[in-house]
């Protein structure tokens, strides 16, 4: 009763902040980022296998013998395997991503590594989304695209991350970037934000404060980014209409959380997903199976949401995992953490084919499969030819790019 | 990690304009009052309560930070229960670099191990944040929770005792002696695991831990050279871990016993000597200057009150105890410069809340909280640690900042709060209270009438006055609203 009253006794004063504020929100979201011609609608979607996925047993080498002697336990049958060669073929529960893979839409890329690898999920994770495999870094390679590209531009979603806590991949100097586990979760939780806020619009306007910070204005706009993100958002992507059917899985929200964000049309130029945990120590097989079955049939949904709303050519799907794993399996039919896996760059930019070499089973590195192609690389195909801005600076070096897209 | 590994760490300010540096470091002579009695619990702990701040507003500076510094021994902390009935770890992961973040597929019959194991480290978080909010001594944590963001380590789950014994050696040096501390950090189980110097063998060198040793820990890039950080990885060889992984054993096979030269001294070195070498440089102490002033006073101090305090760190042979009370009592650290001039951690955020509401005890749900915050302790980001400064604010961990108080203000905890439960039933007074109390009237006057407003319904029609009936609601939305503004992000 009394929240009630709260409530209505808010809401005159407020009702207009509001609305001034959701057109001011719209304008912003829909500033979009500077890049080459033809980059300006396009969106990069990041997924993160965490937890280490084994490259072996998710692009098959079916061809090569090895690969069974090391592998008594857990080697995919060649019967079952989706050849996409005489070498190579995908997992069997990747039915999807061959179909999208047969229309020309995959690129895969094979023995993705870094020099020097660390097997640590934490430091090998935070060089992937550093792209620092030589220093500590505290920013993403992500956030510092954005601080590279969009200097004082407040559009407030230029970047999303679908996850409960940013990831290291979007932490950026200069921008927020907010992250959204789910629609109803990205929420001030309480109905006295909205007085909340109008208290702190009075403070910003209120020079008298009794102190000074240098971290004063700092707290002021993320505070103001927060309030007004949180509750614009529902608004801005509520006229999208999912039109695919998407599993029941968490991988699948997540998608289609990032198509409606992408279809609402808000400037965003990058969405961060994960799904996991990869890390198959123990009885590999049944996990990873079934991991890679969900993910393939979310990102199956995603590109027929997206074709449905003519979306498809615009966004880039490309994926990532801290490591792939050792080539010989351990004794608990499992695998321990290894070096170099493949990656997938899926969507209508893309180039489809096979992309790296073959692992060589016979010339490990102790055991692991030996990086061929510079992580890196990958990361300055994708900011120069799919955003459209230079990479050295944001990845500290010049890179051989892929022709992976077209 | 490769050879030029370089931190690089924006969003850190340092307050406009500069001090008087011929004074900076003299002692401040005024008696504390309630702004600076909260600084200095904030600063020297994590707040205080109401009670605490009247209580110090009264002393000098000096009185004030003597009775902080008292510190007991740590021969009477027990663990938390849940550590003591730990099993073993399990035989699987008996390699600790390959202890999962993640939950490992377990087979069946364990199905729970790491979940249990994994408990633990909650139950550790749990604990140390309890013992943040009521510790008599709360400086002891607040060092502790310094060196656990400088002597970085992270936790492998599966063996949760590693991790526990590491958290107690950082307290037991809370204020003693640097070099020793650093000394015995090296041959620690976390330590040896987590920069690999468990794998340091004479055969095959593993320079991770010599490396950092001296650009994170005590020296920083650019004083030493590649080769330092070789010969260092040769004297530090023979540090090991046993099998069970839970004590740390030197073999004398394993290490390498031969000559070396280190930064610019040649003998048969061991890793205590290059602890002794390190520490006689200028730079160390002009290293751990600057970041206790970092952490103390406000973020990238100048080079003169650097080699203040590196000259009092030289002077007491690194003895903390001194330097930091020196610190706390100085005219920089009560000046309007360093007032406000850090961002409040996520921890600081949290246990700081239950002190200022005078609460007596954390609860589980705090922890997921502080996940969203960006602070899970035990797991620093890397070992460079936390950065700090703006970096703890995005707009995802302001929105678990608040919906952390929305969840904690429920009637329950303004039921225990006795404060809170004397708040005068007039709004002018109560408002003033709210904003004394918890901002310490950093407000500015037009939030103030908004919260007057809010508790007595002036301004607003349809609200009904404070009353009997509706003063829960009312003031755990007051509190809401206090704890909502810019101030209260600020430490």
């Amino acid at each position: 009763m009394k929240r009630r009253n709260f409530l209505l006794a808010t809401a005159s004063g407020l009702a207009v902040i509001a609305n001034t504020d959701h057109v001011f929100a719209r304008a912003l979201s829909q500033t979009p980022l500077p890049g080459l011609p033809g980059s300006a609608g396009r969106c990069l979607v990041l997924i993160n296998l965490y937890g280490g996925n084994d490259g072996l047993n998710c692009v098959v080498p079916h061809g090569d013998a090895r690969y069974y002697q090391l592998r008594p336990g857990l080697a995919i049958d060649r019967n079952d395997v989706l050849a996409i060669d005489a070498r190579v073929g995908l997992n069997p529960g990747m039915r999807s991503l061959k179909a999208l893979y047969d229309k020309g839409m995959v690129a895969i890329v094979q023995g993705v590594g870094y020099p020097q690898p660390d097997h640590s999920h934490f430091r090998s994770t935070e060089i992937w989304q550093t792209a620092a495999p030589d220093r500590y870094q505290h920013t993403g390679w992500l956030g510092r695209y954005f601080d590279e590209s969009s200097g004082s531009l407040q559009n407030l979603f230029k970047g999303v991350a679908v996850s409960k806590v940013l990831p290291e991949v979007m932490v950026a100097e200069h921008t927020d970037i907010p992250a959204i586990p789910a629609l109803g979760e990205y929420a001030m939780a309480s109905d006295r934000d909205l007085l909340a806020r109008r208290a702190f619009s009075q403070e910003a306007r209120d020079r008298r404060l009794p102190f000074s910070s240098p971290y004063l204005a700092h707290v002021m706009e993320v505070e103001g980014n927060a309030q007004r993100s949180s509750e614009e958002l529902p608004k801005l992507i509520a006229g999208y209409t999912t039109k695919a059917s998407y599993p029941a899985t968490a991988l699948g929200r997540s998608l289609a959380l990032a198509a409606q964000i992408i279809g609402s049309n808000l400037g965003t130029k990058a969405i961060y997903v994960e799904h996991g945990s990869f890390d198959t120590h123990v009885s590999q097989k049944k996990t990873q199976d079934l991991l890679l079955t969900q993910f393939s049939n979310a990102v199956g949904a995603f590109y027929d949401d997206l074709a449905a709303h003519g979306n498809d050519r615009r966004v880039l799907t490309l994926t990532f995992s801290e490591f792939g794993r050792r080539v010989e399996e351990n004794g608990s039919r499992g695998t321990d953490h290894g070096e170099a896996s493949p990656l997938f760059l899926i969507g209508g930019g893309v180039k489809g084919g096979l992309y790296g070499s073959l692992p060589d089973l016979a010339a490990t590195n102790m055991g692991n499969v030996r990086y061929t192609v510079d992580f890196r690389g990958v990361y300055a195909t994708v900011l120069e030819r799919w955003l459209g801005r230079p990479s050295a600076g944001v990845l500290g070096g010049t890179f051989q790019k892929l022709p992976v897209l077209a | 990690m490769a050879a030029q590994a370089k931190i690089d760490v924006g969003g850190i300010l340092r307050p406009q304009g500069r001090p008087d540096f011929s004074t900076a470091l003299h002692p401040y002579a005024e008696t504390l009052g309630e702004r600076g009695a909260a600084h200095l619990l904030r600063r020297a702990g994590f707040g205080g309560t109401p009670d605490d701040v009247r209580r110090y507003a009264g002393m000098s500076a000096r009185a004030a930070v003597a009775s902080l510094l008292s510190v007991p021994s740590v021969d009477s902390i027990a663990p938390p229960p849940e550590l003591v009935t730990a099993t073993r770890p399990p035989a699987v992961a008996m390699d600790p670099m390959q202890g999962s973040m993640y939950a490992p597929q377990m087979p069946r019959r364990r199905p729970m191990t790491f979940r249990q194991h994994m408990q633990v480290i909650l139950a550790l978080q749990l604990w140390w944040m309890n013992r943040m909010l009521t510790s008599p001594a709360p400086l002891q944590e607040k060092m502790t929770l310094y060196f656990h963001g400088h002597f970085t380590t992270i936790a492998t789950p599966l063996f949760p005792r590693i991790t526990y014994n590491y958290n107690a050696l950082l307290r037991r040096y809370a204020l003693g002696n640097l070099r020793e501390l650093t000394r015995d950090v090296s041959k620690d189980v976390a330590m040896l695991i987590y920069l690999n110097g468990a794998w340091n063998v004479a055969a095959h060198p593993n320079e991770n831990y010599a490396r950092e040793l001296m650009e994170l820990f005590t020296l920083g890039i650019g004083a030493y050279t590649e080769n330092d950080v070789r010969e260092s990885a040769r004297a530090w060889t023979g540090w090991t871990i046993n099998r069970r992984a839970d004590t740390a054993t030197f073999d004398p096979a394993l290490h390498d016993s031969g000559s070396k030269t280190f930064l610019g001294r040649t003998g048969n070195f061991t890793g205590d000597d290059i602890v002794n070498i390190i520490f006689a440089q200028p730079q160390c102490a002009r290293f751990f200057a600057a970041s206790l002033l970092n952490w103390f006073v406000y973020n990238d101090p100048e080079p003169q009150l650097v080699d203040g305090v590196a000259a009092l760190l030289r002077k007491h042979d690194f003895e903390l105890a001194p330097v930091v009370s020196a610190i706390l009592s100085c005219n920089v650290f009560y000046s309007p410069r360093a007032y406000r001039a850090l961002v409040k951690s996520p921890v600081e955020f949290v246990v700081g809340t239950y002190k200022a509401l005078g609460l007596s005890a954390i609860d589980q749900s705090a922890l997921p909280a502080l996940v969203q915050m960006g602070q899970r302790l035990f797991f620093p980001p890397n070992v460079a640690g936390w950065p700090g400064g703006q970096n703890w604010l995005t707009s995802g961990t302001m929105i678990a900042r608040q919906n952390f108080l929305t969840q904690l203000l429920g009637s329950e905890t303004l039921t225990s709060s006795s404060w809170l439960r004397g708040l005068p039933v007039a709004s002018h007074g109560a408002a003033r209270q709210l904003a004394q109390t918890i901002l310490q009237g950093d407000v500015a006057p037009a939030s103030l009438e908004e919260l007057e407003a809010y508790l007595g319904g002036a301004g607003s029609a349809a609200l009904a006055s404070l009353s009997a009936e509706n003063y829960d609601q009312r003031v755990s939305g007051a509190v809401y609203l206090a704890m909502a503004t810019p101030a209260y992000q600020l430490n």
